[in-house]
C-alpha cells in the first residue's frame, strides 16, 4: 500500500516536471522567435498577400451584395435624408458662390500648398483585426514610418501608422480605444461660433465618439467634424466625422455627442500614406 | 496522424487568413469571429480526455496563427491557449459523465467562459506587457463578439457532432 502511494506521489512529481520543463522550453522557444519577429511576420504576410486580397475583396463584394437586401427597406428613409441633405448643400453652395470669387485667389494658393507639400503614397488595404487595426501592403520599403497619416482620396482620415514591417504595416484607426484626434467642428447651420474645438476618441468596434466640447457652445447634428491644427499628428482639415447626436448634460463641463466617421473601412481597397507630413511642418 | 496534423496546420492558417479579411466586411458591431479560437476550443473538447500533448500541438498551431496576424509579439495567444487547454481538460474530467461524452450542455458554457478568458487575458497582457499600452475595448462588442461566436461555435459543433459522432 505504501508502495502504491510513493509511486503515486511519485508520478504527480514526475509530470510536474515534465509540465516545468515543457512550459520552459516553449518559453525559450518564444523568446528566440520574438528576436526575428518582424521577418517572420513579413514573410507569412507575403506569403499570404495573394489569398489575403482574395479574401478581402470576396468579403467586400459580397456584403455589399447582402447588405442591398438586408437595407432595402431603409433606402426609402435614407432617400428622403439625402433630399433634405442636397437642399440644405444647395442654399449652401448659393451662399458660397457669391462669396467664391473673393475667395478663389486665396483659396487656390492654399489648396495648391496643401496638395504640393504632401507625398502621398497609395497602398493595398488587406485586412483588419477586431481590436480597430487595419494591414496595409506598403512597409518600410517603401518609406513608411511609425505615426504617418493615412487618409483616402476624398482626404478623409483613416488613422495612422502604427506598426511598420518590411512590406507591411498595420494601421490604428481613429475607431481605435487608444486613438485621441483634436478636431475642429465645422457648424452646418448658421452661428455665431464659426468653429468649435473638441476631441474625437476611439471607442472599439469601427466607432467613435465626440468629447471635451465646451458645454456653452452650440452644436447641432450634421455638423461636420475636421482635424485641427492643434494635431501636430495630422495634417489639418482632413474630414473626420459627422455629429448625428449630441448629448449636453448641464451638470458637467463639457458635452458629448454620437458621430458617424466618414472613414467606411468595409468599402475601402486603397488608402493613401502621407509620407512627408512630418517633414513638411 | 501527418495528414491530420496537417489538415489542422491548413485549417487555422485558413482561418486566420479568413477571420483578417473575408470575415471583417461580415462584423456585428464591430465583433469579428475568432474562427482560430472556435477551432481550437472544438479540437480540444473533443480531443480523447488525457491526450496532453494534441493540447500543446494544438495550442502552439492556433497560437501562432493569432500572433503571427496580431500587432503584438508571438507568444501571448501561445500561451493563454495552453493555459485555457489544460483548464478545460481538467474541467472536462471533473464534470459527470453522461451517455454523450461531449454534450453540448457542457460545450456551450464553458466555450463562453474561455472566449471571455482568452480575450480579459489577452486585453491584460497588452495593457501591462505590450509596449504599445493598448486598451481592448470591452462594452456592447463583447456582446455582439460573445453571441456572433458562440452561433459559429454551435455550428462547429454540430459538425463535428456529424462527421465524427461514431468514432466519439
Amino acid at each position: 500500500m505504501a508502495g502504491l502511494k510513493n509511486f503515486s506521489v511519485n508520478k504527480k512529481k514526475g509530470s510536474l516536471l515534465k509540465i516545468l520543463i515543457g512550459g520552459f522550453i516553449i518559453l525559450f522557444v518564444l523568446v528566440i522567435l520574438n528576436f526575428f519577429v518582424s521577418p517572420i511576420k513579413n514573410f507569412v504576410y507575403t506569403l499570404s498577400l495573394p489569398v489575403q486580397k482574395t479574401f478581402w475583396t470576396a468579403g467586400e463584394s459580397s456584403s455589399s451584395f447582402l447588405g442591398s437586401f438586408f437595407q432595402a427597406g431603409s433606402i426609402k428613409k435614407e432617400n428622403e435624408n439625402l433630399k433634405t441633405e442636397n437642399e440644405n448643400l444647395l442654399a449652401q453652395l448659393a451662399v458660397l458662390k457669391s462669396i467664391e470669387q473673393g475667395n478663389q485667389a486665396q483659396s487656390e494658393i492654399s489648396v495648391s500648398c496643401q496638395n504640393s507639400g504632401f507625398k502621398l503614397l497609395m497602398a493595398g488595404v488587406i485586412g483588419l483585426d477586431d481590436q480597430d487595426i487595419l494591414s496595409i501592403n506598403k512597409g518600410s520599403a517603401d518609406g513608411i514610418l511609425e505615426g504617418m497619416p493615412v487618409i483616402n482620396q476624398q482626404n478623409v482620415l483613416f488613422g495612422k501608422v502604427f506598426k511598420v514591417y518590411k512590406n507591411f504595416s498595420k494601421i490604428m484607426l481613429i475607431s481605435n480605444k487608444n486613438s485621441v484626434v483634436n478636431v475642429k467642428i465645422q457648424q452646418s447651420q448658421d452661428c455665431e461660433d464659426p468653429e468649435i474645438d473638441g476631441v474625437v476618441k476611439g471607442k472599439g468596434g469601427l466607432n467613435a465618439y465626440l468629447d471635451l466640447v465646451p458645454i456653452d457652445k452650440d452644436i447641432n447634428p450634421q455638423d461636420v467634424l475636421v482635424t485641427s491644427a492643434l494635431d501636430k499628428s495630422f495634417p489639418k482639415d482632413l474630414l473626420v466625422a459627422k455629429i448625428t447626436q449630441k448629448e449636453k448634460n448641464d451638470q458637467k463641463p463639457f458635452q458629448q455627442a454620437q458621430i458617424s466617421l466618414f472613414s467606411n473601412v468595409k468599402s475601402v481597397d486603397n488608402l493613401f500614406v502621407i509620407t512627408n507630413y512630418k517633414q513638411a511642418q | 496522424m501527418w495528414k491530420k496534423l496537417l489538415a489542422i496546420t491548413f485549417l487555422f492558417y485558413i482561418f486566420a487568413l479568413l477571420q483578417n479579411s473575408f470575415l471583417t466586411h461580415f462584423n456585428l458591431f464591430g465583433a469579428i469571429p475568432n474562427l482560430v479560437f472556435i477551432l481550437f476550443f472544438s479540437l480540444v473538447f473533443f480531443d480523447k480526455k488525457d491526450n496532453n500533448y494534441q493540447v500543446i500541438l494544438y495550442a502552439v498551431l492556433a497560437g501562432i496563427f493569432l500572433d503571427v496576424f496580431s500587432y503584438t509579439y508571438l507568444g501571448p495567444s501561445i500561451i493563454i491557449l495552453l493555459i485555457i487547454g489544460f483548464l478545460l481538460k481538467g474541467i472536462q474530467m471533473s464534470l459527470k459523465s453522461t451517455e454523450d461524452k461531449h454534450p453540448f450542455v457542457y460545450f456551450l458554457p464553458l466555450f463562453l467562459i474561455f472566449l471571455l478568458a482568452y480575450n480579459f487575458l489577452l486585453g491584460l497582457y497588452l495593457y501591462l506587457l505590450d509596449p504599445n499600452k493598448i486598451i481592448l475595448a470591452f462594452g456592447i462588442t463583447t456582446i455582439f463578439l460573445l453571441i456572433y461566436n458562440l452561433f459559429i461555435a454551435s455550428i462547429f459543433f454540430y459538425i463535428h457532432k456529424k462527421f465524427n459522432g461514431k468514432k466519439i
